[in-house]
């Protein structure tokens, strides 16, 4: 079965593969060119010290980033090809049932439960080392920025540590899904994808931030908070003595006429600390991977009760 | 002779729509059984309930002794399938499609499946996808063969296939048959080449078995009867009467003979097996269709 499932997901594989390489083949000079402008800029004694008025240390930093801004911003786009991969590994199981080939394979001497495991525990394991070879090579290109800014920021946080398995996991689980009911390639894999779309656009933008609960400090304006420059920082709002939220409500145009007492000079920050990365990380990858197997499961059962 | 295949009040109910109904019969192991009925008549049903495909939904179903649901993975092994339209992996090569079978199957015949392609004349690096319709039918059956089942079912195998591919993949068939150990349950709605290969016949027609039997008996029991324009009334009450026709002058009849026809008024003559199964194909157990042929 094994050979069996392997040639039957064979060009799919192969694209999956070409699509890592083509990632691979920007990743590699440019993350070279990175490593050594991190290198000549001795920007490892800057570590730390990256807040403004650092001097020298300050403006090598921002030279560095602005260098690599677009190509940064470019690689911000890579948090799709875990979706599409795991899209592209379940269009074998659902072609086949499209092609209804998959009652010739049932009709030879193998059980449908170890045909129907077989694809699907291929497919998952492909999409895993797809998923650790992305999040691999993100990782090592990122290495120098991570080491100045940390990882939280979202479109870093999403290409890093376990995540990713999450999302081919998920975009797997999806396209098994709607594909095994369906059964029309295309439109199935569309929808799936859209879904998929739409499951990570809602945890980027709501959900993540809530899944361990965020830090709140509160300080003064004039002495020193703690470091957010490596945390992901949710709000960052004057408040009074109190931690009360000032309303500017009803103030005058320039907010200083509302100052009283100085009660401004408080401020409030919500935010994610450097440490909660892989809290963040694991919940997030529990709960795609938790998902994908529910709908992997499904997939299984409804494909088998469905000849 | 022991049943290859029994059947016991065998149903399949899609929704309210029954696609197979009170189905019985048993079919006798070693022999050439075509399946036949018109489009709808639950040929692919029956067929697909005894590889395992789908379920019954009322009765019971043997195939060698086994009951599909309860012992699939005994059964299956020993069954061959060809599905209809065939269909292949059609991005692998022959060789491919070999090797799957060799996979999928404990019991492959590795030498009898090449030796089968070979006899084609086709390469083993051909893409599956590329063959004719003939070819893909014939690398379909190879797949089943090698797989040395001892229960061969057919679905509407050659109804696709041009006259000359539909004669070259029966004649693999019955090279097949001859090997021996093999029962054949091959279903078709074109009767002409069935006399060729089968042996006995099943008629399935309006969801139910309405004839089953060897078709040398079949047709040996049929008759056709012309005489005058009469009622067929005293014929029906001994012998059973699938079909009649009626001119000005005359009646045509084709019955079920109980016995021999005595009757004087009538000419009596041989019917061939397609004469019975398109009467059989309009009869419906109620009684005998009428056919009012005009002048």
């Amino acid at each position: 079965m094994i050979w069996v499932g392997w040639r039957q997901q064979r060009t799919e594989t192969l694209i999956a593969a070409a699509l890592l390489a083509a990632l691979a083949a920007v990743l590699v000079p440019t993350g070279l060119t990175i490593a050594s402008a991190f290198h000549d800029g001795r920007l490892a004694a800057c570590i730390g010290h990256t807040e403004e008025g650092a001097g020298a240390c300050g403006a090598a930093v921002q030279a560095f980033g602005a260098r690599f801004a677009n190509l940064s911003a470019l690689l911000a786009w890579a948090t799709v090809v875990p979706g599409i991969v795991g899209i592209l590994l379940a269009a074998p199981f659902v072609l086949q049932l499209e092609q209804r080939t998959h009652r010739l394979d049932w009709t030879q001497s193998i059980t449908r439960d170890r045909w129907i495991a077989g694809k699907l525990g291929l497919a998952i394991v492909t999409a895993l080392a797809a998923a650790l070879v992305f999040t691999l090579m993100i990782t090592w290109w990122r290495a120098p920025f991570v080491r100045l800014q940390g990882r939280m920021g979202n479109s870093i946080y999403d290409s890093e540590g376990t995540v990713v398995a999450g999302y081919a996991l998920f975009a797997l689980g999806l396209a098994l899904a709607v594909g095994a009911v369906w059964r029309r390639a295309v439109p199935a894999l569309m929808v799936a994808f859209a879904g998929y779309f739409a499951a990570r656009l809602f945890v980027d933008t709501w959900l993540r931030q809530r899944l361990v609960s965020p830090l709140t400090a509160t300080f003064s304006a004039k002495g020193r908070g703690p470091d957010l420059s490596r945390a992901w920082v949710l709000s960052e709002h004057p408040v009074d003595r109190h931690g009360h939220a000032i309303e500017f409500i009803g103030c005058p145009r320039d907010a200083g006429a509302c100052r009283v007492n100085g009660t401004t000079d408080y401020v409030q920050a919500i935010y994610h600390p450097a440490s909660h990365f892989w809290p963040l990380q694991l919940v997030e990858t529990g709960l795609f991977a938790g998902a994908a197997l529910a709908l992997i499961a499904f997939a299984a059962w409804w494909t088998h009760g469905h000849a | 002779m022991s049943a290859a295949l029994q059947l016991e009040g065998l149903g399949k109910r899609y929704g309210t729509t029954w696609a197979l109904r009170d189905c019985s019969l048993e079919i006798p192991e070693g022999t050439v059984t075509a399946l036949v009925g018109p489009n709808g008549a639950g040929k692919t049903t029956l067929l697909e309930m005894v590889v395992g495909l789908s379920r019954p939904s009322a009765g019971r179903l043997y195939a060698l002794g086994l009951s599909p649901d309860r012992d699939a993975r005994e059964l299956v092994p020993r069954v061959g399938f060809v599905a209809q339209e065939h269909p292949l992996h059609r991005g692998f090569t022959i060789a491919e499609m070999l090797r799957l079978g060799r996979e999928l199957n404990p019991r492959w015949d590795d030498a009898l499946a090449r030796a089968r392609i070979e006899r084609l004349g086709l390469a083993l690096g051909r893409r599956v996808g590329k063959l004719s319709g003939g070819q893909q039918a014939q690398v379909a059956l190879t797949l089943a063969l090698a797989k040395r089942p001892e229960l061969l079912l057919l679905d509407e195998p050659v109804a696709s296939l041009d006259p000359l591919a539909r004669r070259e993949f029966l004649t693999t068939l019955m090279e097949a048959v001859s090997d021996g150990g093999l029962t054949v349950v091959l279903s078709s709605h074109i009767v002409a080449d069935l006399e060729r290969v089968c042996d006995h016949l099943v008629i399935l027609s309006q969801s139910r078995t309405q004839l089953a039997g060897p078709i040398d008996d079949l047709v040996a029991a049929h008759r056709l009867l012309t005489g005058p324009r009469s009622d067929p009334a005293t014929v029906a009450r001994v012998h059973q009467v699938i079909r009649e026709s009626h001119t000005e002058r005359q009646t045509t009849l084709l019955v079920r003979a109980n016995g021999h026809v005595y009757d004087a008024c009538w000419e009596i003559h041989p019917v061939d097996l397609e004469e019975i199964v398109l009467a059989y194909l309009g009869y419906a157990p109620a009684g005998p269709l009428r056919e009012a042929v005009a002048g």
